[in-house]
């Protein structure tokens, strides 16, 4: 197995993750010894059939689940060293999520979705980097607007701005353009590279759609738990032909 | 269908049991309320039997009028002598209280609880219905008996003697002779039950040679009617009659029912806030409830179901929890009767053992309403689940909207303005009989509530929204977001505070109407009255009639007079007339006159009338007005004078003079007495002292005193308004929580993405809880408006004159409730807020 060249710490690694589900004849490797790194500053897409563990290992690496054996690591701290309560204030400060749907409190505005994690931790958000994020990601006049006024797309556009508006070490996206159609989903697609590659963000995607593979730098191929391939600089046919391997 | 319906319970379980706390409350409270009537009334109904069992015949004084005289005893001897007649007993019962033996440790059994009565004994016992325990017979002086109960509470032992505190002061050395029983059981229900031969009972509380009423017994075969028809020739000019026994029967029964009927209707009175209450939160389960399953709904919509299947389907289902509530509720409802018989007797007042009678009555009623409540709960979200067209359903986020806010609103205002209506025409109308009064009320404040209900959802935003500011601007964005969720769903947020706000509201009236006569009656007693003592007898002991005597004659005050009150026809009708020392009226009272003056304290058959009665009368300063006393007595009263203060007098008022002449009443009702220039009423202390020493049934008040136990007993009646706040807080806080967890449960998935992006715990918990605040004060608010409103209304409809009818809201309490409210439901919310904090993350988003 080949492995990305490194020029800095990572932003996130796995060593030897295991997560197991059951016992005896009914368990199920969901994660079976997973070492993977996510490099600082890089846009990496996981793919694999379903129920091959791309959500068990992005839960795990993001704080939200805890795993049956091996580390995971945020920058250089492990996870799970953390309590409960310490987990909770890093996903707040060191990660962002972007969820495939109800990514948004309905009862908030655009704005003050955005900026949750730093009310949350009760610090000022920094306005010019909120205007550049909210510029980036295009949602211009619409920051008043609470979410059900807001199409599919304009939400996740929020949803993006709030993963970015922290300044996480690190974003996780479950499937973020599952729910959309194709043109919603491109657009989408583009403002995540373009955070990686004009605002240097980390992002890790879980995604079905080889087309959105392709804007990754890196697509990781999981089945049966374990990490069996990874494409550089994918192309979707690239990515397509990789897939019916698996398959 | 139906296997649908109890799935969906099944899966539902707890969500339903918190929705029947409140039915099966109500219909407990139902179910006690007969239970305990029903019972004691069948103990009771026995007891009168045994008691009258026998009399066959009653012979009783009466008049037109007033209290009738007593009977000529002799006439006694005379009935005897009428053939067929087997015995003829005197019969006399003292006033309540008006004999207290004085225990061995020198105190007196409390007047606060059941009565003292004292009876003359008779040999009798057929008639007498007390039969003799122990010892012998009280028919010397200065002997007495005691049922056994309270002698051995009391500790009074045969042969011994003690002290009683009598109308004519304390008389010392009573033998105690003999214990007795009352019927079988000695049924006293806590009352003190004594008997004196009958020259004692007429020296101590009757009039000599007089009897109150004649027991007769008639030879066995012989007919009770034809008998009564010879009695009656016996009896001449007096003015009495004579009654069989099945009346006096059924007059012992209407007396003691009208004691369980009481304590019924408070019952009866808690049923109906906590079920009226329930219908809010069994509404907002159902309405929440179904909005989770709209989707469901939508569904079998689809696939063929129509409107009118779903909607019985969720009628089934309220169907059901209606009669597991009301099978419940049944018996929580002999559960709670047993309670309240334990605290009676904790209390001093035991009920006799009686029967647990459930009768098919009961259990009918105490289904028909706890069905009835929840399925008519479940009609309106039945009707709206129904309604959800099969798009509505599968296109995500539907939500079960019934009708348009604006014509809710309008409804709202409509059915607000009616209660307010129904509500000025009970107060102000014509006047209502009490049960007319009660009902016209009662509707009036169930259209307030509903109406406020129904329009209340226009202000849940804006209202908790400032509500909700400092909890924003102190808890952070906890404290923002539950905000925000309290006002997220108007109408839900209504509905749960509607409980909140109909106790807050029952509450908050009672504080405004106690308060406002607590400070009125203070006013006018303090422009009223310049007496430094006002005298009365302590709870229903009678004032001894030589008190006031005794009084004037010690020297100590400057005037005293004594107050008698006896009815009297005046003009056309009967009225109370108030009789008293006339020269001391200006020296003790105000009475604002109006024209002519105040005659000496030797004026005699003069009258002064309070200006409504001279309006009515059409009597003028100088006119002479015809008054004639029960006894028969007739006089000319010239009036002196006009007057228009009503706090103390309303009454005509006469010299002593005139009921002296008339034999009208001769016991102060009160006394009021008032110090010479110089003298406080610390220095006379002392003398007081001594005086309450000597007569223990009395309490000698000064004016702060006076009027301090005006406000005491209003603070005893706001204590029934406290045991109904603390049930309609307990429930409102249910209804808090079980939305509160239905709508933890409906979020899951909004809380798993807080908890993802960062929100802690405890700031989770913070939020739940601070949204449970926030409904609980929105509640708060409406309830203490519209409390105030009731408030108002019975303050202005009281008479102004005797009540003063100024409006005090006492802000201090109501905001001590309203915090008390707020703390209680933090507490409520505390399950609802550790689930919410306790989600699983993962499974929360996936949800
Ligand atoms: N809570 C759980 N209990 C038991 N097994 C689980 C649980 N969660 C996940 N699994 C199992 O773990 C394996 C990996 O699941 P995971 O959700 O990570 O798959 P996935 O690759 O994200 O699939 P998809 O593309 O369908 O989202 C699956 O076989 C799944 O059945
Ligand atoms: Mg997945």
């Amino acid at each position: 197995m080949t492995q990305a060249t490194v020029t800095t710490e990572p932003a996130a690694r796995a060593v030897g993750a295991k997560k197991y589900y059951g016992e005896g004849d009914t368990e199920v490797r969901a994660l079976d010894d997973v070492d993977v790194e996510f490099e600082r500053g890089k846009f990496t897409a996981i793919m694999g059939p379903s129920g091959s563990g791309k959500s068990t290992l992005m839960h795990c690496q993001a704080g939200l689940d805890t795993l049956t054996g091996g580390q995971v690591f945020i920058g250089d701290t492990d996870l799970s060293s953390l309590s409960e309560r310490e987990l909770t204030l890093l996903r707040r400060d060191q990660v962002g999520f972007i969820f495939q749907a109800f990514n948004l409190v309905p009862t908030l505005s655009a704005l003050e979705n955005i900026t949750l994690p730093m009310d949350l931790a009760g610090v000022k958000p920094d306005q010019a980097w909120l205007d550049e994020v909210i510029s980036t990601v295009g949602l211009g006049d619409r920051t008043d607007h609470r979410p059900n006024e807001l199409s599919g797309g304009q939400q996740q556009r929020v949803a993006v701005s709030r993963a970015l508006a922290s300044r996480p070490e690190i974003i996780f996206a479950d499937e973020p353009t599952g729910n959309l159609d194709s043109t919603t989903g491109t657009e989408i697609l583009a403002f995540m590279r373009k955070a990686v590659d004009d605002l240097g963000q980390t992002i890790v995607m879980v995604t079905h759609d080889p087309v959105a593979a392709a804007y990754a730098d890196r697509v990781i191929f999981l089945a049966d738990g374990k990490i069996v391939d990874e494409l550089l600089d994918p192309d979707a046919e690239q990515v397509i032909d990789q897939m019916k391997k698996l398959r | 269908m139906l296997r649908l319906t109890l799935r969906n319970l099944a899966a539902n379980k707890a969500r339903f049991l918190m929705t029947t706390f409140a039915v099966v409350l109500g219909v407990g409270f139902v179910v006690s309320s007969f239970v305990m009537s029903d019972g004691l009334r069948s103990t009771f109904g026995a007891l009168s039997e045994d008691i009258t069992a026998g009399t066959d015949l009653l012979v009783r004084p009466t008049s037109e009028f007033g209290e009738p005289l007593p009977l000529p005893e002799d006439l006694v001897t005379e009935i005897l002598a009428v053939d067929g007649v087997d015995n003829a007993e005197a019969f006399m019962e003292s006033a309540e209280n008006e004999l207290q033996p004085i225990k061995a440790d020198g105190s007196t059994i409390t007047t606060a609880g059941p009565p003292q009565l004292t009876f003359a004994w008779n040999d009798d016992t057929e008639i007498g219905a007390f039969t003799i325990v122990e010892g012998t017979a009280p028919d010397e002086p200065r002997e007495f008996s005691m049922d056994h109960t309270a002698a051995a509470k009391h500790g009074f032992e045969i042969g011994q003697t003690y002290d009683f505190v009598t109308p004519l002061g304390v008389e010392e050395d009573f033998t105690f002779v003999a214990t007795t029983s009352f019927g079988a059981d000695n049924a006293t229900v806590g009352a003190t039950l004594m008997h004196v031969s009958l020259a004692e009972a007429q020296r101590l509380f009757g009039d000599p040679g007089t009897v109150q009423q004649i027991a007769i017994s008639v030879d066995p075969g012989v007919d009770a009617a034809a008998v009564a028809n010879d009695i009656a020739a016996v009896l001449g000019t007096t003015t009495a009659e004579i009654v069989d026994q099945a009346t006096v029967t059924a007059e012992q029964k209407a007396e003691f029912t009208e004691g369980i009927d009481i304590v019924g209707n408070v019952l009866l009175g808690f049923a109906i806030v906590s079920l009226f209450v329930s219908i809010f939160i069994i509404y907002n389960t159902f309405a929440i409830v179904l909005g989770q399953r709209v989707r469901e709904m939508g569904l079998l919509r689809a696939i063929g179901a129509d409107a009118a299947q779903l909607r019985r389907s969720v009628v089934a289902e309220a169907v059901i929890i209606g009669v597991i509530a009301s099978a419940i509720g049944l018996a929580a409802g002999v559960g709670i009767a047993a309670l309240l018989t334990a605290v009676f007797e904790a209390v001093g007042a035991e009920l006799p053992a009686y029967p647990t009678i459930l009768s098919a009555r009961t259990v009918v009623l105490a289904f028909v309403l706890g069905i009835g409540v929840t399925v008519a709960s479940s009609i309106a979200p039945a009707r709206a689940a129904a309604g959800i067209s099969p798009i509505e359903a599968i296109r995500d986020g539907a939500a079960v909207t019934p009708e348009n806010g604006r014509q809710r609103l309008v409804r709202g205002a409509m059915t607000l303005l009616a209660g307010v209506a129904v509500g000025s025409f009970g107060l102000f109308g014509p006047g209502l009989g009490t049960l007319a009064l009660v009902l016209t009320l009662g509707s009036a404040a169930v259209l307030v509530f509903l109406g406020l209900t129904l329009a209340s959802p226009a202000v849940a935003r804006p209202l908790t929204a400032v509500l909700g500011w400092p909890v924003a601007k102190l808890m952070g964005t906890a404290g923002g977001l539950a905000r925000g969720n309290a006002s997220r769903n108007p109408r839900r947020t209504a509905t749960t505070a509607a409980a909140l706000m109909i106790g807050l509201s029952l509450v908050t009236m009672g504080y405004v109407v106690g308060e406002s006569v607590k400070s009125s009656l203070g006013n006018l007693i303090a422009d009223s009255v310049s007496a430094d003592y006002v005298i009365a007898g302590m709870d229903e002991a009678a004032l001894p009639p030589v008190f006031a005597d005794e009084l004037a004659a010690s020297g100590q005050f400057e005037a005293v007079t004594g107050m008698r009150y006896d009815e009297a026809r005046l003009g056309a009708d009967v009225r109370e007339v108030t009789a008293l020392d006339m020269g001391t009226i200006d020296v003790l009272f105000d009475i604002d006159l109006e024209a002519g003056s105040i005659p000496a304290s030797d004026a005699t058959d003069v009258i002064l009338l309070h200006d409504e009665l001279a309006a009515d009368l059409a009597a003028d300063v100088g006119d002479t007005v015809p008054i004639e006393f029960v006894s028969g007595h007739t006089a000319d009263l010239t009036v002196a004078g006009i007057y228009a203060d009503a706090t103390i007098f309303e009454d005509p008022l006469v010299p002593d003079q005139v009921f002296d002449a008339a034999g009208a009443e001769v016991a102060d009702e009160w006394v009021a007495a008032v110090l010479p220039d110089g003298v406080s009423t610390a220095d006379l202390a002392p003398f007081v002292a001594e005086l309450e020493r000597t007569y223990p049934q009395v309490s000698i008040d000064t004016a702060s005193e006076f009027q301090q136990s005006f406000e005491d007993t209003i603070d005893s009646m706001l204590l029934v308004v406290n045991a109904l706040l603390a049930l309609a807080i307990v429930i409102a806080l249910i209804g808090i929580a079980n939305t509160l967890a239905l709508s933890v449960h409906e979020r899951t998935r909004e809380l798993g993405l807080l908890r993802a992006v960062g929100m802690t715990r405890r700031q989770t918990r913070r939020m739940v809880r601070w949204e449970a605040v926030l409904v609980a004060l929105f509640g708060a608010v409406l309830g203490v408006a519209a409390g105030s409103l009731f408030g108002w209304g019975v303050v202005s409809a009281l008479p102004a004159d005797t009540f003063g009818g100024s409006l005090t809201i006492p802000i201090p309490q109501i905001v001590q409730v309203v915090v008390l409210a707020a703390i209680a439901t933090l507490v409520a919310a505390w399950l609802p807020a550790r689930r919410a904090g306790k989600l699983d993350v993962l499974d929360a988003i996936a949800h």
